[in-house]
């Protein structure tokens, strides 16, 4: 039996190394934060050795959003310096949404992007593996910015699209969507009863910026923090709900789910809906306003009778 | 632990018929935390407050619920008696058993029940109050008036003339507004121009009156008390120090054939230009525009084009490179006072309205709408008062008026009524039969709405004096046949189509809020109707405040108004700026919203979200004051405590103040634990 096909090499990597040493050796950034290959494939890693600028790799295995170390909260990261930082697309939105949300100064950060023609679905892989319907990560098919605009250098060679995969993340919402309520509701209730509340979707994303996590709070207890369906069911839908309008579809929260709760299916359904109420699809422009601040006079309001 | 002490009302009969007090009072006092419990015919009355300070004394109570009616009627009363009593009177709560209660159910004992949980929810939500300040504001004793009409004039005049300093800002070279257009004005027929310019007059020359004038309003920043306008003063060419108004620029300028405002387009004037000779300041403007010299310079020319009216100055007041001018103003209290245009009905339409194509307005110079009357009807006017046609200068013997052209049409203009026009068509058929005696006056109206004081008279003299012919219906069509315009029309009383040779036809077209006021709405976190017209805080109670505190309405810009409604509700303006003035501080409720800084990371959606423009971003700094981070800031002065800014924090940051999430979420807990 023939596994798939190695991917043919990232013309861009040479020049990804160039860059980062360059902006390392100038001192214009103090660390860049990208991806290397490890013993169980690729992984990310910080770099402030110019010498070490080498070990910089870029190819389908690079899933990671490595915008989750910009998060004011890790100021282990912060302290380091100025911060050069290797970005896909999707990892492009992240920034903008930090941007939007006063959470970071542009300055702090120098953005190096690069062209993506899709991403596997698992970056643990000692070899870049090419992307069929099968392997390749769901999101990725429909990308709308493998081209990232809001970057500093953007580099390597224009990739192909990705694959369409064996089900499409829509076409698994619509089949959820078509379930009678009950059924969905028997879905997402043993889904939910598999969360373990170890908050790695929360701790991964880079859009959970609170320092202190509603879930923490209290006084009053809002959100059950006992592994319990009631209070996993609170978690979850306000985890979703606050990612509404500003999840950039990194698809983080559910690779790091370690009990498989499929949370982009509820990413993409609020996805959806924010896209047809309010026309509004995350973009990196970070002056491309969210929408809960952004009222319109032909804003859908028939909820108010 | 608390000490709370539970006061329950029998108001009379009004709680008592239906609720037994007694047993509300007795189930209570076994509720954890309540030290004393009892209830009394009417608690809100002298001998009801004392028992409520008493007890405050003796069982040194910590926090007071009064089982009464709602926190509108009494809450402030209670506090009151909490306050004199030495406990902080935000520890007082009502417990709303009158209209939530009594006077909504019929069973006694299922309303008792009812009566009693609600005093535990408000029991346990006293437990969770804290003792809280009144919120101090100070007050900048200067006021602003936006728009210079009848309406601005007035409340300008009211609030200088009570010894304050008054900022009237209007956008045109001249105040006097639309007022100043007008030839007579109705019920009296006394002449416009005689009873509005010794106003305009009189705040001019008001030492407490700042006039800007081609000016608007480029930003407003703070909050009751304390706003920060920015006016943007647009570059007007001529130095208003120097020029004395002799006329020497204007009578030189060639550019001549330019549509004049005040005349309605009827006549002509110069680029630069005083906008008629009662102006105030007397002093000209240029339009840059229609000026050969910025035409020139707009086209690039090197050379300038023109530059016969600064030749032609002896005071040197003319300088072309004058540029805006931004002015910043600290005021109060604002007055808005933009008053409106009209709808223009023509075939063409920008803003998405259908326009009345069929009338001809715009393609005819016959068919003219109600202010070009006015120009045509007024001795300062192209005619000099006499009433003559556009076309070619005939006096017409037959005019036609069309009432509602745009008002009460849902399909092809506004649904409301424009207010005005039944009075004034009425003048207008007067004046004319007054000045053309064998001319034939006949007016097409949906409903005469003449109630104001000495309206209904005015109208019906029209048509038993005057003869005016009244016809009830509507008009389909007007087009020109030869000298003639075809009135096709129908007659709904007589039950038949009308049509009338017409030599003039006046439309009366609907009144609309001037162009800007949406953004100017904007700029003042106000909110404007679905007309356009901005939002007054309260149809009934509040009609000349906003929602925005500290601004307030005057005029037109709220609705269709004439000319003794903007002056009254001008002078009410006037009323409410001189009692916000009449203090030093002003005193605000706690119920604010404020943010944990320990919480918040400054993601500033709150910001995004406020109507109010209450939250802003504050820099915080650690101990030796290094800058390291920052939050959002919510100031108690705006802060109107609707709760949109707790809704969208998704850390929980925010609280409202006497509505904190600890406080309600007791509540729910009380409804569900002691079932």
């Amino acid at each position: 039996m023939t596994g798939p096909a190695i991917a043919p090499a990232y013309a861009g990597v040479d020049e990804l190394r160039r860059v980062a040493r360059e902006l390392l050796e100038s001192g214009e950034v103090r660390v860049i934060i990208g991806w290397e290959d490890a013993r169980r494939g690729a992984r990310p890693v910080f770099i402030t050795d110019p010498a070490e600028a080498d070990k910089l790799i870029f190819d389908t295995r690079c899933v990671h959003n490595l915008v989750t170390y910009l998060d004011p909260r890790r100021d282990h990261v912060s302290e380091l310096g100025r911060i050069g930082l290797v970005v896909k697309g999707c990892d492009a939105k992240a920034v903008a949404g930090l941007l939007r949300e006063s959470q970071l100064s542009r300055d702090h950060v120098v953005l190096i992007g690069m062209r993506c023609g899709g991403v596997l679905e698992e970056g643990e892989l000692p070899e870049p593996l090419a992307l069929t319907p099968e392997n390749v990560a769901p999101r990725c098919y429909g990308c709308d910015n493998r081209e990232p605009t809001l970057t500093d250098h953007l580099l390597g060679e224009p990739q192909p699209e990705p694959p369409r995969p064996v089900m499409t993340i829509d076409e698994r919402v619509a089949a959820l969507d078509d379930l009678p309520l009950e059924e969905r509701w028997a879905f997402w209730t043993e889904q939910f009863s598999k969360c373990v509340r170890c908050y790695a979707c929360r701790q991964v994303c880079p859009l959970c910026i609170c320092e202190r996590c509603i879930v923490e709070k209290t006084q009053p207890l809002w959100i059950e923090s006992a592994a319990h369906p009631r209070g996993n069911f609170s978690w979850n839908l306000t985890r979703a709900i606050h990612l509404a309008g500003r999840c950039v579809d990194c698809g983080e929260c559910e690779r790091f789910c370690p009990v498989g709760i499929p949370l982009s299916l509820l990413n993409r359904k609020l996805q959806q809906i924010v896209h047809d109420r309010y026309g509004y699809t995350a973009s990196d422009d970070p002056e491309n306003a969210a929408p809960i601040g952004d009222y319109r006079l032909d804003d859908q309001q028939e909820f108010i009778k | 632990m608390s000490r709370i002490g539970v006061f329950v009302c029998h108001c009379g009969e009004n709680i008592g018929r239906t609720v037994d007090c007694a047993a509300v009072a007795e189930a209570l006092k076994d509720h954890p935390g309540v030290a004393h419990s009892e209830d009394y015919k009417y608690m809100c009355s002298d001998p009801g407050q004392a028992l409520v300070k008493k007890a405050i004394e003796e069982h040194n109570l910590t926090g007071v619920v009064v089982a009464a009616c709602s926190p509108h009627m009494h809450e402030k009363t209670f506090r009151r008696a909490c306050d004199q009593a030495g406990l902080n009177k935000f520890m007082c709560e009502m417990a709303n058993i009158r209209e939530h209660c009594s006077w909504i159910h019929e069973d006694r004992e299922d309303a008792t029940a009812k009566a009693i949980d609600i005093g535990r929810t408000i029991i346990e939500k006293v437990k969770h109050n804290r003792p809280l300040e009144v919120i101090k504001i100070p007050v900048t004793k200067r006021a602003m008036v936006i728009g210079g009409g009848i309406a601005g004039i007035q409340a300008a005049l009211d609030i200088a003339d009570g010894g304050h300093e008054v900022v009237l800002v209007e956008k045109e070279a001249s105040i006097g507004g639309h007022m100043s257009q007008l030839s007579e004005t109705f019920p009296t027929l006394d002449c416009s121009q005689c009873i509005l310019t010794p106003r305009m007059v009189e705040a001019y020359q008001h030492p407490n009156i700042k006039l800007h004038t081609w000016s608007e309003i480029e930003k407003v920043d703070g909050y009751i008390g304390n706003f920060e306008v920015t006016v943007r003063k647009k570059a007007r060419s001529v130095d208003l120090d120097l020029c004395n108004g002799c006329g020497d620029c204007w009578a030189v300028c060639p550019s001549k054939r330019i549509p004049s405002e005040f005349d309605a387009g009827l006549s002509n004037r110069t680029a630069i230009y005083v906008p008629f000779p009662q102006a105030v300041p007397n002093q000209p403007v240029l339009d840059r525009e229609n000026c050969t010299l910025f035409k020139g310079r707009a086209k690039g020319l090197k050379k300038d084009a023109c530059g016969k009216c600064k030749d032609a100055c002896l005071k040197n007041a003319i300088d072309y490179d004058t540029e805006d001018e931004f002015v910043v103003e600290e005021v109060g209290a604002i007055v808005v006072a933009t008053g409106y245009k009209l709808y223009d009905v023509g075939r063409e339409q920008p803003e998405g309205l259908k326009g009345y194509g069929e009338y001809g307005y715009g393609e005819d110079p016959d068919i003219i709408d109600g202010l070009q009357f006015e120009r045509i009807a007024s001795a300062s006017g192209p005619t000099g008062g006499e009433i003559l046609r556009p076309s070619d200068g005939k006096e017409p013997k037959t005019v036609v008026f069309v009432h509602c052209v745009g008002s009460r049409d849902i399909d092809k203009g506004m649904a409301y009524c424009s207010k005005i026009c039944c009075m004034y068509n009425a003048k207008h058929a007067m004046l004319y039969k007054h000045k053309v005696h064998d001319g034939r006056a006949v007016a097409f109206y949906m409903d005469i709405r003449a109630n104001g004081k000495g309206y209904d008279e005015f109208s019906r003299r029209a048509i038993e004096e005057d003869h005016a012919e009244y016809v009830r219906g509507r008009v389909s069509r007007i087009f020109r046949d030869g000298d003639k315009l075809k009135v096709w029309g129908f007659d709904t009383l007589n039950d038949e189509q009308v049509i009338i040779d017409a030599d003039m036809v006046v439309l009366a077209t609907a009144i609309r809020p001037n162009d800007g006021v949406k953004e100017l709405a904007q700029k003042l976190s106000c909110s404007v109707d679905v007309d356009g017209f901005i939002n007054e805080a309260h149809p009934k109670l509040r009609p000349v405040e906003t929602n925005t505190a500290g601004v307030f309405l005057a005029g037109a810009c709220q609705a269709p108004r004439d000319i003794p409604d903007a002056v009254a509700m001008a002078s009410a303006t006037g009323a409410k700026v001189l009692s916000l003035f009449s203090t030093d501080e002003l005193e605000r409720e706690p119920a604010v919203a404020v943010v944990d800084e320990r919480t918040c990371i400054g993601c500033m959606r709150c910001a995004l979200v406020c109507p109010y423009g209450a939250i802003e971003q504050r820099e915080i700094c650690t101990v030796d004051g290094q800058v390291c981070g920052h939050t959002a800031y919510v100031n108690p002065g705006v802060c109107q405590g609707c709760g949109t800014c707790q809704a969208v924090c998704l850390s929980n940051s925010i609280d409202l103040q006497t509505f904190t999430d600890e406080q309600v979420y007791s509540e729910i807990n009380a409804l569900c634990m002691w079932e």
